[in-house]
């Protein structure tokens, strides 16, 4: 068959679009390694303490990421902390115990759960607070617990959805094997189902942690603020890095601070790569040692 | 005659999927209940179609609906060819070992926080808007869509390559027997049968765009006015409810972020339920 | 069809109609299987054997969308029983009558975790009852001599045909009186098919078996009666 002119043209337009986006995250990402490449040292992190005393707690660092790196961390560990438990519960309700009208029902739910801007789970995360803090007590505001709740929020929905998917893809023969040994549905959940599904929900887990370590919108509204040290207590406002990141980009004081700011970005582009490949490398990984029990 | 054990793991399996119910119901319930005063005094519509001018009284957010509107439909148009565009490579007119990678590479740069693109924009991006036009401050409709289209590209591509993905085998075969080409077996096959997963993707994204805060925060200038040109500065309904958040709590201004939620939640919920209703739709056909 | 005395009758089928999403597949089957026999099930794809097995151990409840009308009553420890009467425990009965599926599926445990894996549902946790279990189990599978130096390698290190030798131990090392099979053989070679065969022939004598076959010379080889199928039901046997 002749190449006519439209297929030519689609074939142009493909690769004008694909070199285009690919040039347009090449640039974003070559600007800030140009401009924040200076700022990679210790001393973005640690400031003026020494790195060893910053991280064994002995004097404060003022002028270094350290504190939003940890209130990140912590962050996320909390959210996903919550999120884990609901979230595969709910995934094995959906693929093992629910039927017909009421799981799709449920999965509604979920899908308009995905759906929500993350500023408005933030928004509810802020009005809880004030109203907890009207109702129940003065201490209660935003901070690092209504913070990891709305975030666990955010992330639920990607929790549950791998689970289900991941539960509902195991083929049948597999499902049975136990059943028909024998095996009550619980045992055959926790015994069979749920190993095989392990590198499925572990990379929904990883993706999670990502969402968690790169959102603003929800963190800017429920205790997120510029300063304020390592995070002290669960009821405390705390820093994290992409607020952090943000606070930079509207009130610099002067070029070191804007350099550091691109280091944070360098930094925080660099968490959130490294958990994206090890969602990706969990999911080929993990496939190939099906979680062996000798 | 199920044992004890196995009824109450089963009831905690279920309670579990009831709270991520009531929470997905408890976000927008919430909204309403704490936006209600204003409300009241004005009612839904005509909150939604005022103006803001806060020292007349007026507490519309139709400014901000507006603004996001614009930039989130100006986007998509930015997204859509180059989405489109990269699609047709993963899935066909790349040669067969560039494909593989080139998706990865796609699927990595969804994982770019937003904070960045925002960050980079602003130094960037800004400037060379101001530069270039001659007009205002660089931060308008025009700068927040631009980087707001590259952004969602990366996952509306993923989108489309999924409807791809999904034509049943026999059909690309076919095609191929029939000596088509890259292009054509594009063209004539895969498309057409692969519009209603594309008219999906774009949904979804529009959903993504609607709900996007900082880039349009950080790079739309902000003005809370109805914008007349793509070189106007605009405002959100997302980066409305972010910059008034610091104002007094009994204030009618802080209330009017609560409508906001509600038209942000409402109107990704409707765009999730056409999303549904057209996969349904054509769960006969492909 | 074999007309021997209600003695020896072990598993009775009466008007037994299955769907599955709305679709009939089986329809009014109505048969007797004589105990400590091999009977082989026949007939075009998708024509309901498997299904038919899976109401014998009550497997297709767990499938969505299947539902079933009719009796299935089987002799278990003497006493015939509606084994859809609410008083069986469905657990009970399926250490009772064991199933073997098409592909072997070894769990991704050892060979002594695979073969040990149903005492480990049941509850048993004496080590020296379930050695026992064990190699008796695995002599009846004929795996036992060359396994018995390697009970802790991987299962799926084995090849085809000794895993599939492997699922028939782990399906017997309960003890069961029925034993069903469907296709155990169709994705082996020629040598690892004529040990399971010789196998199956050697367990008739303790247990009921009951085996869907696509391959007629298999059929004729090993069994005492041939059941054929066709649009959802017995047509002949």
């Amino acid at each position: 068959m002749k190449r006519g002119i439209l297929e030519k043209l689609t074939v142009w337009f493909s690769w004008a679009a694909g070199l285009t986006l690919l040039s347009a995250v090449s640039v974003l990402l070559g600007y800030l390694l140009l401009k924040g490449h200076e700022a990679l040292n210790p001393a973005l992190i640690f400031g003026e303490t020494p790195p060893l005393r910053a991280l064994l707690l002995r004097e404060r660092v003022f002028d270094g990421l350290f504190p939003a790196v940890a209130g990140t961390l912590v962050l996320i560990t909390l959210s996903i902390a919550w999120a884990i438990p609901v979230g595969i519960s709910t995934g094995i309700y959906l693929a093992e115990y629910a039927g017909g009208r009421v799981k799709r029902a449920l999965d509604a739910f979920f899908d308009v759960l995905a759906g929500i801007p993350s500023i408005v789970v933030g928004l509810f995360g802020f009005a809880s607070a004030v109203f907890l803090h009207r109702h129940f007590s003065e201490r209660i505001g935003p901070c690092l617990l209504i913070s990891s709740i709305a975030l666990s929020f955010l992330v639920l929905p990607y929790i549950i959805r791998t689970t289900q998917a991941a539960l509902e893809g195991i083929p049948r023969d597999i499902r049975l094997t136990a059943l028909a040994l024998g095996a009550t549905r619980l045992q055959n959940i926790f015994l069979v189902l749920l190993p095989k599904s392990l590198s499925g929900i572990m990379s929904g887990i990883v993706l999670a942690i990502g969402r968690c370590a790169e959102d603003t919108a929800v963190i800017m509204l429920t205790g997120a603020v510029a300063s304020a040290g390592l995070p002290r207590s669960l009821l405390s406002q705390y820093e994290a890095l992409p607020f952090h990141i943000y606070y930079i980009s509207s009130q610099y004081s002067d070029p070191a601070e804007l350099t550091r700011g691109y280091g944070a970005s360098i930094l925080l582009l660099f968490l959130c790569a490294a958990l994206f490949s090890a969602a990706y490398g969990i999911r080929k990984g993990l496939t190939h040692f099906t979680l062996y029990r000798p | 005659m199920k044992n004890l054990r196995e009824q109450a793991a089963e009831r905690a399996f279920l309670l579990s999927a009831l709270a991520s119910c009531a929470i997905t119901a408890g976000i927008l319930v919430f909204m309403v209940l704490m936006g209600l005063p204003l409300l009241r005094e004005g009612g839904f519509l005509a909150l939604l179609l005022n103006s803001w001018e806060p020292y007349r009284g007026a507490f519309g957010v139709l400014p901000m609906v507006a603004g996001t509107l614009a930039i989130s439909l100006l986007s998509l148009l930015v997204a859509f060819p180059l989405s489109l565009g990269c699609s047709f490579l993963t899935s066909g007119i790349a040669p067969k070992p560039l494909r593989g990678p080139l998706r990865r590479i796609i699927e990595l740069m969804t994982g770019i926080p937003t904070v960045i693109y925002g960050f980079v924009g602003i130094f960037l991006l800004v400037p060379l808007i101001r530069e270039f036009f001659r007009h205002g401050s660089g931060m308008c409709v025009l700068t927040a869509a631009l980087v707001l289209g590259v952004m969602i590209s990366p996952t509306m591509t993923l989108f489309f390559c999924d409807a791809f993905d999904r034509i049943p085998s026999s059909y690309l075969k076919a095609a191929d027997a029939l000596g088509a080409g890259r292009a054509q077996k594009l063209i004539h096959v895969m498309l057409p049968t692969a519009k209603k997963g594309i008219l999906n993707g774009v949904i979804l994204a529009l959903g993504r765009a609607v709900g996007d805060t900082l880039i349009a925060l950080m790079l739309a200038g902000n003005s809370a006015r109805v914008p007349e040109s793509v070189m106007d500065p605009a405002r959100t309904l997302t980066a409305h409810i972010a910059l008034v958040i610091a104002a007094d709590y009994e204030s009618p201004e802080f209330r009017s972020i609560f409508t906001c939620g509600v038209v942000l939640y409402l109107s990704t919920m409707v765009m999730t339920f056409l999303v549904r209703y057209l996969a349904r739709r054509g769960e006969g056909n492909i | 069809m074999n007309h021997s005395a209600d003695d020896t009758i072990k598993i009775r089928v009466s008007d037994l109609s299955f769907s599955y999403r709305n679709r009939p597949v089986l329809k009014n089957v109505t048969s007797d299987f004589a105990e400590k026999s091999i009977t082989a099930l026949t007939g075009p794809s998708g024509v309901g054997k498997s299904t038919f097995l899976m109401t014998l151990n009550r497997l297709w409840e767990d499938l969505p969308g299947a539902s079933m009308e009719g009796k299935v009553k089987i002799r278990l420890q003497g006493r015939f029983r509606d084994i859809y009467d609410r008083s069986m425990a469905i657990t009970e009965l399926r250490k009772k009558v064991a199933m073997v599926f098409q592909s072997p599926n070894p769990l991704p445990m050892s060979i002594r975790k695979n073969v040990a894996f149903p005492l480990k549902l049941a509850g048993e946790r004496d080590k020296g009852v379930i050695c026992r279990k064990l190699e008796q189990a695995l002599r009846m599978a004929n795996l036992w001599d060359e396994v018995k130096d390697r009970l802790d390698d991987d299962a799926r290190a084995l090849s085809g045909g000794q895993q599939q030798r492997l699922c028939i131990a782990r399906a017997l090392i309960l003890e069961p009186e029925v034993l069903l099979l469907d296709e155990p053989t169709s994705s082996l070679d020629r040598r690892s098919t004529a040990i399971i065969e010789e196998l199956l022939t050697g367990l008739k004598e303790r247990l009921t078996i009951l085996v869907v076959s696509h391959y007629l010379e298999q059929v004729v080889r090993i069994s005492d009666r041939v059941v054929e199928f066709a649009d959802g039901s017995i047509v002949s046997g």
